[in-house]
């Protein structure tokens, strides 16, 4: 290569690299799909910056990569009981309230929560349920109930459906269900308890195709399973990708009259953002109604603010699972943190019920 | 002397680069693992202070003794071990015919083949492993002949997803390439003039392969052996997508440690244990290899 070809190399490398430096960047560190691109765009326009987003596809992966020293995120989006550890771990910066006026949207039934009293660090985003997810004609067929625990885990169900269904690969989400099944909270932390959930699963699991956290949308919408424990947006994801395909099913949420785990998650800003100020920007932007329904209609997740409502598409109001009725939301619950001890009893019981035959 | 010097220096400069890569980022890392393995968990993840409120050193062996007093982490690690053996032995015998027929075939097809070989590291290794997902399938051709057989026996239908047999056929599947090529890369040196002597000295075609080629070919057997079992033995993906509810290997649960339960020096000795068996098997190949290649010298 002579110098005259590498001159014309350097200078092009420099031209690609100057806009990036012009304009400011806000760094959102976000589940994956969790916002709707049209937000982004509308964002992006208002504060003339560019929003670099990375994701996350559980709570315990944004929890290690920091814990392990990830930094240059602004925003995140933990679910609530993540939000208690990342304060409890120093991780978060305390939020100026008088930036982010719109906050009087947000559902006061979801602010001031024990996860974080007074909002001093987070503000909530969006809304799921970890519920049953069915095909309805297969339900319909084999006459199984789909508004009750029993179908996941009791085994006088569970054998007209041996190899068709699948549950949460996450020892906190099936252990909550099977608490619920047993009537305990989901919060219950009496190792007698969890050693009967932990029977109660050991039991079913033979009839369960597999632990599976990732694929059961794909797997729901093609037919293959026909029943799920699993996240009420992914089961909404799995409907529409079943329509999508004209497959001669629909995949519905059921929501179980024992109750089910409601997960908050919430915007944070991490202690060492670089640009505070956009994050706080954001947030704003964020809790104005029309850009908070864009991720409901989006992605059929459920929304604390009450200004979004009349934004969000009707079918998606009616929903019990995304927008529960006064009577459903008392039997929901949100996860809390367990202590290092708990989590070793957990991983333990977990461990024992992986390894079993 | 003197002028040695330079000869020492450029091999130092030579050498010195990939030796500080190695103590950076195996040596350090490993190093690291070692010390959390004797600390504990903090509450919020991560470790707990070295020194405690009380002043106190905070060091111990908890994680070790948890280790060495349940049961089922040992099982976990033999199930592991044995799932890991078998992707062995399996590639061992699909590789060896196949890395023998590149070796034997003309200089102008065989760069073709080994091109073929290699080719599925184009495309990236979980990617890959979704393919599986859909080849497997219950609706799948696959699935839908291996059912009509059975049922055609009278035998109730299986499902190949979400099973341990689709858990060993992509493991199979993954490793065939670190296989084939140390045989391939053995097996093209063989002189073809020994086989051509024991022939004429009327040497079967069995006896010319039992002990003349396979005895040659042991270095590259033990080459690729190390090559797929090391890997196969601490691998999670696969498991955690292709895996039925039994299918928890040694590797998820290391996962599990680092991600859900946060409990850095339980995941760190169970990586120990880990690298010490891969080490201690390692060893062991290493050992028969040197032995065996002395006995063939005597």
């Amino acid at each position: 290569m002579n110098f005259r070809a590498i001159a014309a190399l350097l200078a092009a490398t420099v031209a690609l690299a100057a806009p990036a430096h012009a304009k400011d960047e806000l760094h959102l560190y976000n589940w994956n799909n969790y916002i709707a691109p049209e937000t982004i765009k509308r964002f992006e326009a208002q504060c003339n910056c560019d929003v670099v987003q990375t994701y996350y596809s559980d709570n315990d992966e944004l929890l290690a990569k920091l814990a392990a020293g990830a930094r240059g995120y602004d925003i995140l989006v933990p679910t609530s009981n993540a939000v208690q550890t990342l304060i409890g771990g120093g991780q978060l910066k305390r939020i100026d309230k008088t930036a982010i006026p719109n906050i009087k949207n947000i559902d006061p039934a979801y602010l001031n929560t024990q996860f974080d009293p007074g909002n001093q660090y987070s503000v909530p985003y969006a809304m799921s349920t970890t519920i049953i997810g069915y095909n309805d004609v297969k339900m319909k067929e084999l006459g199984l109930p789909t508004d009750t625990w029993a179908v996941i885990f009791d085994p006088k169900y569970l054998q007209k459906v041996k190899g068709r269904v699948t549950v949460l690969d996450s020892a906190n989400e099936l252990f909550a269900a099977a608490l619920k099944y047993l009537g305990y909270s989901v919060n219950d932390v009496d190792p007698k308890h969890w050693n009967e959930a932990a029977d109660v699963i050991k039991k079913a699991k033979p009839y369960w195709a597999a632990f599976n956290a990732s694929s059961y949308i794909r797997e729901l919408a093609t037919g293959n399973i026909w029943l799920v424990h699993g996240y009420s947006n992914d089961i909404f994801q799995a409907n529409q990708d079943a329509q999508a395909a004209h497959r001669p099913f629909h995949i519905l949420q059921g929501m179980p009259k024992q109750g089910a785990v409601l997960a908050v998650d919430n915007m944070v800003i991490h202690k060492d953002a670089p640009r505070p100020d956009l994050a706080l920007r954001f947030i704003n932007f964020m809790l104005e109604g029309r850009n908070s329904a864009d991720l409901t209609n989006l992605i059929g997740s459920g929304n604390p603010n009450m200004d979004a409502i009349r934004y969000i598409q009707p079918a998606i109001l009616k929903l019990p699972a995304v927008f529960p009725p006064k009577d459903v939301q008392a039997k929901l619950e949100q996860l809390k943190d367990l202590t290092i001890k708990q989590r070793r009893l957990r991983n333990q019981l977990w461990t024992e019920i992986k390894a079993a035959r | 002397m003197p002028a040695r010097r330079p000869t020492r220096l450029a091999k130092w400069l030579i050498s010195g680069p990939p030796l500080l890569y190695l103590l950076v980022f195996f040596a350090a890392p490993t190093l690291i693992m070692v010390l959390a393995s004797f600390r504990s968990p903090g509450e919020f993840g991560g470790l707990a202070p070295l020194v405690d409120a009380a002043g106190k050193l905070d060091i111990n062996v908890d994680s070790y003794v948890r280790f060495f007093t349940e049961p089922v982490f040992f099982q976990v690690f033999v199930k592991s071990a044995w799932y890991a053996a078998l992707t062995t032995v399996i590639c061992l015998l699909l590789a060896y015919p196949l890395a023998s027929l590149i070796a034997r075939s003309g200089k102008k097809h065989r760069d073709l083949l080994l091109l073929l070989v290699i080719l599925p590291f184009w495309s990236n290794f979980l990617i890959r492993i979704y393919a599986w997902m859909i080849i497997l399938g219950p609706n799948a051709a696959l699935a839908k002949l291996v059912n009509r057989v059975l049922a055609a026996f009278g035998a109730q239908p299986v499902p190949l997803l979400f099973s341990s047999f689709a858990v060993l056929v992509c493991l199979v599947y993954v490793s065939l390439p670190f296989m084939v090529l140390p045989l391939y890369a053995n097996l093209e040196k063989h002189d073809q003039a020994l086989l051509d002597a024991a022939q004429d000295l009327g040497a079967n075609a069995w006896q010319r392969f039992w002990r003349i080629t396979f005895p040659l070919s042991l270095p590259g057997v033990y080459a690729g052996a190390a090559l797929v079992f090391i890997p196969a033995l601490g691998i999670f993906a696969i498991p955690d997508i292709l895996g039925g509810p039994d299918d928890t290997l040694i590797g998820n649960l290391i996962k599990q440690q680092f991600l859900e339960t946060r409990d850095w020096p339980f995941g760190s000795v169970l990586s120990i244990m880990l690298t010490l068996a891969a080490l201690v098997l390692a060893g062991t190949a290493a050992w028969i290899g040197r032995r065996s290649a002395g006995d063939s010298r005597a």
